[in-house]
């Protein structure tokens, strides 16, 4: 064992990725901002939830001037690198004179808020994150509510419910449903992008290794933080091929599939003969 | 000028539809009166549908007018969502809401849009669904049910809202052959508990032994009406004899 471990600290490959001894004192240094990247992907994420939703309704809108915006958002959004966004607006942020006057009438922003972290850097790096994820979500709720057949909103009108009644108790529901799968994908990405954080300086779990990194010239750091991160992501990700397997066996079989093209199939469940009325 | 009754339901006057360059409905004229069943037949394209789906605004007529009771359905001020109240709709496809059970199909709207209790709308919805012959499915998802049964829970939907009328927009074409008499025999009764009902259908039997009032429908225009025995045993109309004479 003493021998096994001599060697492993001394080959080269072992030593600068795998290092027992780097890896121990970045362990508690990785667990601890672990949480932060954690809290700036769960809360950015919530607040791109009703952002996005709100996009997708603007680009299915009828009206141009309010589909423009939207459609301006998302492009530009998507078609740009979000470690360029987070350059752009996270530093943008503190030029506005806005922000300026609330620091200075709000001193405790400057002061350590939570997990460490000043909370005009909560904000602001949850602000880029979210404004990053609200384009995709906003995809990504646009084409679930339209993959609904339109003649659920057809029935929905039919029996005197109002768009926005229809859209919460038939359209919505519905839409998550099928969608579920595809948000959690986009959650686990957001998750893995909090590591562009660490450009601006926010102490996350990528910023961390980066620094012990540079301190023992190892990088055993990364490959830790790399370990946590795949915590999450990897049974996430199982979990998201288990909702998908399952939702692509109830759709198949179901009715709200095969009604799509106006002839229904008959339930292979063993629904008991019909005729009985 | 069409001959006005008091007891009209349904009044359509110089009814046109066009989708773009194509004009679909070219000029329509029909009245349902209360309690009155009238069936709409005709090929496929010959506007059928279209002219069900003006009646609920559905679809936006592009000229004429269409009334429902005494309100203007294509007014330029109506509350289309307090007049749908009062217009049943069933459809080819069913259209349940497959989130919900057939239970909570039926009461969805019963509580959302008429504001009745959810006690109120259970008791009423189970009521509708004994009455379709699916009191022992009220739990059912319509994934677990045959399209005849999720047809009847359709029927039941638009049952519990009291509607004073009822649209059935080909709701058996969509059904293998032996699910069809289920579907009908519920149509059939509610015919005879005096419901006003406008069917388009391609099902003669059921014009000929429940309708009131047969209209035949082809190119856009009412081609031909009366009793279903006139024109299904004597058509006075070329196009009447050769549709009939395809169907039978």
């Amino acid at each position: 064992m003493e021998a096994f471990l001599q060697w492993w600290e001394t080959n080269t490959l072992t030593r600068l990725f795998f290092s027992v001894e780097v890896i121990g004192r970045a362990l508690p240094v990785i667990a601890k901002a672990f949480p932060v990247s954690l809290t700036f992907a769960v809360i950015s994420f919530v607040a791109a939830i009703p952002a996005g939703l709100a996009l997708a309704f603007m680009k299915m809108s009828k009206r141009r001037w309010v589909r423009l915006p939207a459609v301006l958002y998302v492009d530009l959004v998507r078609g740009t690198p979000l470690f360029l966004q987070i350059l752009i607006v996270y530093f943008g942020l503190t030029l506005l004179p806005v922000y300026g006057d609330f620091v200075r009438a709000n001193p405790w922003s400057k002061e350590p808020f939570f997990l460490g972290l000043d909370f005009t850097l909560w904000a602001r790096g949850m602000f880029v994150l979210s404004f990053n994820s609200a384009a995709y979500l906003c995809e990504i709720f646009r084409a679930g509510i339209q993959s609904i057949h339109k003649g659920q909103l057809e029935a929905a009108r039919s029996l005197g419910m109002t768009v926005p009644k229809a859209m919460i108790y038939v359209i919505i529901p519905q839409t998550i449903r099928r969608i579920l799968p595809t948000l959690m994908s986009e959650y686990i990405l957001l998750f893995k992008d909090t590591a562009l954080l660490a450009a601006v300086g926010i102490a996350e779990m990528t910023l961390r290794a980066r620094e012990i990194a540079a301190s023992t010239l190892n990088q055993s750091g990364y490959v830790l933080a790399a370990a946590f991160y795949l915590v999450i992501t990897i049974p996430l990700g199982r979990f998201v091929q288990r909702l998908e397997d399952r939702l692509a066996q109830s759709e198949g079989g179901g009715v709200q599939a095969a009604a799509g093209d106006g002839r229904p199939a008959e339930s292979p469940q063993p629904a008991a003969a019909d005729g009985a009325g | 000028m069409m001959k006005q009754s008091d007891e009209a339901v349904i009044r359509i006057l110089g009814l046109r539809k066009s989708f773009g360059p194509v004009e679909v409905l070219r000029g329509v004229d029909l009245e349902v009166d209360k309690g009155e069943v009238v069936t709409i037949l005709g090929p496929s394209g010959s506007g059928k549908s279209t002219l069900l789906r003006c009646v609920n605004r559905l679809e936006e007529p592009t000229a004429g007018e269409v009334w429902f009771e005494d309100v203007q359905v294509n007014g330029h001020k109506t509350d289309m969502n307090h007049v749908r109240e009062r217009i049943g709709m069933v459809f080819q496809s069913f259209n349940l809401f497959p989130h919900l059970t057939a239970k909570g199909n039926v009461m969805l709207a019963q509580r959302r849009v008429l504001g009745r209790s959810k006690e109120e709308a259970e008791v009423n919805a189970v009521e509708q669904l004994t009455k379709v012959g699916l009191a022992d499915r009220i739990d059912y998802f319509p994934s677990q049910l045959s399209g005849g049964q999720q047809q009847r829970v359709a029927i039941a939907r638009a049952l519990a809202m009291d509607p004073h009328v009822m649209l059935f927009d080909e709701v058996t074409s969509a059904l293998d052959p032996e699910l069809v008499r289920g579907v009908l025999d519920v149509m059939k009764s509610l015919a005879a508990g005096g419901m006003t009902m406008l069917v388009v259908t391609h099902e003669m039997g059921f014009a000929r032994e429940a309708a009131d009032r047969v209209v035949f429908m082809d190119c856009g225009v009412i081609v031909e009406e009366g009793p279903p025995e006139r024109v299904f045993d004597q058509p006075s109309h070329e196009r009447t004899k050769d549709f009939l004479g395809h169907i039978s």
